[in-house]
């Protein structure tokens, strides 16, 4: 039995890599994967307006234009600090100011949000949005 | 005192202690003081290590069925895109016995002869076991999100009972009466690797005892637990139970 997200805890829990792995795993396993469109990627480049390392997640805040070239701020969703610091985060990773280029997965609302899937860093590294070095898995299968 | 020593030297010779840098000369009562990372075990990982399977969960049926519709509720609404309200998404502790396996959040038990103090990094929740006095009985216990612990040693297995979690705090929105006892027998398997197999006991709802196991692994000795205050919370509840994420407008 896969543990499937009924909770829903407002952090960003890549305990998906856990579902996959935990048939008898009795971790509450959440997130709110139901609010993005997972099978959607948006890339965005554009200027950090503020990085937020809090909990229960953490939050890029950043002004992009949008498909349409339309220039729009966006609050991007990422796990919280213990989890990002296994991949290599940090809170002083991102700052305001900075140019950044991200790929998302956009809300299904439609609204200026997203669950970040990675991050392209002014120095050159990637980071993704969980505790290892790719990206997080999407919805467990059940 | 001579039995101790037997022991240990048996389970060297038996090649059960690992020489590896973390290893411990087993003491008893055990001492499970660490801070411990939820363990899976990657495919291919010795399996004995991996919590065993829960047994089913079997609700009376007039408590199950509520409960059953209530699942059905929030797979419609996860098909319709959409995520029901859970005192989770309000930053609500998660109490006992959730707080002990949160998504891949470690756990740290501080042990004391008298006391074993839990503290989970995920939100930063706290219970205690009491392993030097009574357990009360149900009635006087304030019903609340961590209950009341006692425990006891049964050789090298820490058995805790916990009674007095309000009915609000559920196990994954499984219902529970005031009548429920939580027992957890803990134990090492090994110096680096834990088990918490937790036992719901509830004559009123439940048909039979419901029993899933909780896995840990010791995290590296210099893991320093990492601070969790809830105060950036976007989620909220909508006016139809839904939960919406705020966005910060500019």
């Amino acid at each position: 039995m896969i543990l499937h997200a009924f909770r829903t805890k407002a952090h960003c829990a890549v305990v998906l890599a856990a579902a996959i792995f935990g048939s008898a795993s009795m971790a509450s396993a959440h997130h709110s994967f139901t609010m993005f469109d997972m099978s959607k990627k948006v890339t965005l480049t554009g200027t950090v307006t503020s990085f937020e390392w809090t909990n229960p997640h953490s939050y890029i805040e950043i002004d992009a234009p949008d498909e349409k070239g339309v220039m729009k701020h966006w609050s991007i969703e990422l796990g919280s600090p213990s989890i990002l610091m296994q991949s290599g985060w940090k809170f002083s990773t991102l700052k305001t100011g900075e140019k950044l280029t991200i790929i998302i997965n956009p809300l299904k609302s439609g609204q200026n949000g997203g669950f970040l899937s990675q991050a392209n860093l002014p120095d050159g590294r990637v980071l993704y949005n969980g505790p290892r070095q790719e990206p997080p898995p999407g919805p467990a299968q059940k | 005192m001579r039995a101790i020593i037997f022991s240990f030297s048996c389970a060297v010779l038996l090649g059960v202690l690992p020489g590896g840098a973390q290893a411990q000369a087993p003491t008893h009562p055990p001492d499970f003081t660490g801070i411990w990372g939820i363990y899976r075990g990657a495919p291919g990982a010795d399996p004995k290590f991996r919590a065993p399977a829960p047994t089913p969960l079997v609700l009376k049926p007039e408590y199950d069925k509520p409960y059953q519709a209530r699942r059905a509720e929030e797979a419609a609404a996860a098909k319709r895109g959409e995520q029901l309200a859970t005192p989770g998404a309000e930053c609500i502790p998660y109490g006992v016995p959730t707080m002990m396996s949160v998504a891949i959040y470690p756990v740290e038990f501080i042990q004391t002869p008298k006391q074993i103090t839990i503290i989970a990094e995920a939100f930063s929740e706290v219970r205690r076991v009491y392993l030097d006095r009574p357990q009360e009985k149900i009635e006087d216990v304030a019903p609340g999100y961590y209950g009341r612990s006692v425990g006891h040693w049964e050789g090298d297995t820490l058995v805790v009972d916990t009674i007095g979690i309000k009915p609000t705090v559920t196990l994954r929105g499984i219902p529970h009466s005031p009548q429920m006892r939580i027992t957890e027998r803990i134990h090492l398997l090994a110096p680096d690797f834990l088990h918490d197999q937790i036992t719901i006991n509830d004559p009123v709802m439940l048909e039979k005892p419901y029993t899933y196991t909780v896995a840990y692994k010791r995290m590296p000795s210099d893991y320093e637990m990492v601070e969790f205050v809830c105060d950036n919370n976007r989620e909220y509840i909508d006016a139809n139970g839904i939960v919406r994420l705020k966005l910060h407008n500019k």
